[in-house]
């Protein structure tokens, strides 16, 4: 407790003031994820009681043993018309658990209540959803905290920054979905160049180092995406299966190419951002620095970060497919066949962004460049 | 002509053209990462092996392609190493108690209308597929960062070699702050470009705030999104601790020895 008064005491009253802000967001937010019941129209129950009533091995044509719990769950409501009171409900779960839950004490569900059939009957009633905005929260707050503590001011430059880009993200997406007139591609390549502007801003502050990765960003972004475009276009899409895209309300091809854009942008500005200020850095720590040197130079930063950076893309993509990957494989599905169903989107998505991400390693270079002769032009 | 093969035509090309070696390298990593997915992805099958543990050997081989094949074995590929593997333990901890919580594994009412023909009954504890699926999105990211941070570290050791400890770990810190934004950036954005379908379709069908908010699909991407941030912020402090420690330390042996 000390060692916290210490750190307390050293800090002025400005950081004194966004702790104190912070610390009440962070309560408030909690105790009401905790107590949001009321704000929900559909009933909550929460698990005062389970006992399992049966359980079933079972084993399927592709030799896959398993066994199915069926779960006797009495819940209190937490809120409606019937709260207080308790409700019985059945759950039935695997061990796999691929698509059911098992349920403990303190557990809190979303219940839909079956219609009474008499008077006085103990209530019953289905299970819907879990409860996990609590969760969510939780994870939000660490990060935020984490991020804060490591990062301090840049910490909570980025966190706005992000905050920012969704909330743009979303309005992005209301403005297309309210006019489907307008295409998906024009819309994001709007966005994309305020997320560009906005991030980058956010995390280097207005100067030329920013203004040249903003330039470079942009060039990347849109040549790399061009290339792609290019490349479905003459290859006829052959080997994409855009039947195992999820969640498709729209023209498919639009959505995944709109999402290969953004996908990739971090990456480029991340590219970008290095690129220019590191040649910056060598610039201003010596003024007579020759062209070719900065060239050499730059080339070899690019080439430490061109294959880390890649794989990043590479993992955020291709990891999500795990699971289907495994239901595929346990259902004897052919090797091939899941490989190709399965991750073509999710590789072609990696193997654009690495390009968008190469790509932008000589842009940035040349667009800084530029910039560093005309301020030593001006000098 | 296929799509991917042409993809991988060009990167390859660009990344030797751009990158010399090291691109040629960097491109060869790639496959190897990519075969060592599907290598774990076949072992997970198996009932009887802890998907945990095979991630975690995997986190270590993946870690090793991306630092030692690409970079080669120097001093600060060990150290990035080193963090990265320490991060890696403490971020699976508090996932696994996140996944286990959140109840966020498997698949969501939104996906099973098109894996219904399948059966779900496969004996693979999918809680723990869970866990590695949330690891595996990030050790890309992580040994960037480790690496980005113990890099410089090593060029600012080697321009002073007198620094003291308390000082390295400072600058490395200031390092690790300046790619911070742009790192969970990186990240952020690679998440939403894979998720823009789902945001659509929830937009779409108009759920309300509570539905999308409780939703497997989407409470899952988010706690991905975070435990990744999470991931690529904590290994800085972590890079730079180690970095210092094990630079400084090594100084001061030579100077027993001497």
């Amino acid at each position: 407790m000390n060692f916290v008064g210490s750190i307390y005491k050293k800090m002025n009253s400005k950081h004194k003031i966004f702790l104190i802000i912070l610390l009440c967001c962070f309560i408030g937010s909690v105790i009401f994820v905790f107590n949001n019941h009321s704000f929900y129209d559909q009933p909550i129950g929460k698990v005062v009681k389970t006992t399992i009533e049966d359980v079933t091995k079972v084993n399927d044509i592709n030799g896959n043993e398993d066994a199915v719990y069926t779960q006797h769950i009495i819940a209190e409501l937490l809120n409606g018309e019937e709260k207080g009171k308790e409700i019985h409900l059945t759950n039935e779960y695997s061990e796999s658990k691929a698509y059911d839950h098992e349920f403990e004490i303190g557990n809190e569900l979303f219940i839909k209540i079956d219609q009474q059939v008499e008077e006085g009957a103990e209530l019953t009633g289905t299970i819907q959803e879990v409860k996990r905005d609590k969760y969510l929260m939780m994870i939000a707050w660490v990060f935020i905290f984490v991020l804060l503590i490591v990062g301090k001011r840049q910490g909570l430059f980025s966190f706005i920054s992000l905050v920012f880009n969704a909330v743009l993200l979303s309005y992005a997406l209301d403005i297309y979905i309210h006019n489907s007139s307008q295409s998906l591609l024009w819309i994001c390549g709007i966005s994309v160049i305020l997320f560009t502007v906005i991030s980058l801003l956010l995390a280097n502050g207005l100067n030329e180092k920013t203004y040249a990765a903003i330039i470079a960003t942009l060039l990347g972004t849109f040549i790399s995406l061009l290339i792609t475009y290019l490349v479905l276009l003459v290859t006829g899409e052959k080997g994409l299966r855009y039947e195992e895209m999820q969640f498709i309300t729209r023209p498919y091809r639009m959505v995944f190419m709109a999402g290969l854009f953004l996908g990739s942008l971090g990456a480029v500005m991340d590219v970008a951002i290095t690129m220019s200020s590191s040649i910056f850095g060598l610039y201003e720590k010596n003024n007579n620095i020759s062209v070719k040197a900065l060239i050499k130079s730059g080339m070899e930063i690019g080439k430490d970060i061109m294959g880390t950076m890649t794989n990043i893309l590479f993992f955020a993509y291709v990891s999500g497919s795990i699971p289907t990957l495994i239901l595929y494989f346990k259902n004897a599905a052919p090797f091939g066949y899941t490989l190709s169903l399965t991750l073509s989107l999710e590789l072609a998505r990696a193997l654009a962004g690495g390009i968008g991400i190469v790509l932008t390693i000589p842009i940035g270079l040349y667009t800084t460049l530029f910039f560093v002769n005309r301020k030593r032009a001006r000098r | 002509m296929n799509v991917l093969v042409v993809l991988a035509g060009i990167l390859f090309l660009l990344m030797t053209l751009i990158g010399g070696r090291k691109g040629v390298r960097s491109f060869f990593a790639l496959f190897f990462n990519f075969a060592v997915i599907i290598i774990t992805v076949i072992l997970m099958n198996d009932p009887n092996v802890d998907p945990v543990i095979l991630t975690l050997i995997a986190c270590v081989l993946i870690s090793c392609i991306n630092l030692f094949y690409i970079n080669g074995v120097n001093s600060k590929t060990k150290t990035a190493f080193l963090s990265t593997i320490i991060c890696i333990v403490i971020l699976l901890l508090f996932i696994i108690f996140i996944t286990n919580k959140a109840m966020i594994q498997g698949f969501g009412e939104e996906e099973i209308g098109e894996i219904g023909a399948f059966s779900l009954l496969v004996e693979v504890d999918f809680i723990k597929i869970a866990v590695s699926v949330i690891i595996m999105s990030t050790i890309g990211a992580i040994t960037d960062t480790a690496i980005a941070v113990s890099s410089p570290m090593r060029e600012i050791h080697y321009h002073h070699p007198n620094i003291s400890r308390k000082d390295l770990f400072l600058s490395g810190l200031s390092i690790g702050r300046d790619i911070l934004g742009t790192s969970t950036n990186t990240l952020f954005f690679a998440f939403f470009g894979g998720y823009l379908a789902l945001l659509i379709w929830f937009k779409d069908l108009s759920y309300s705030v509570g539905e999308i908010v409780n939703s497997k699909i989407f409470s899952s991407e988010m706690i991905t999104i975070f435990c990744a941030g999470i991931g690529v912020t904590l290994v800085i402090p972590i890079t730079t601790w180690i970095t210092a420690y094990f630079f400084v330390r090594n100084k001061e042996t030579k100077e027993k020895i001497t």
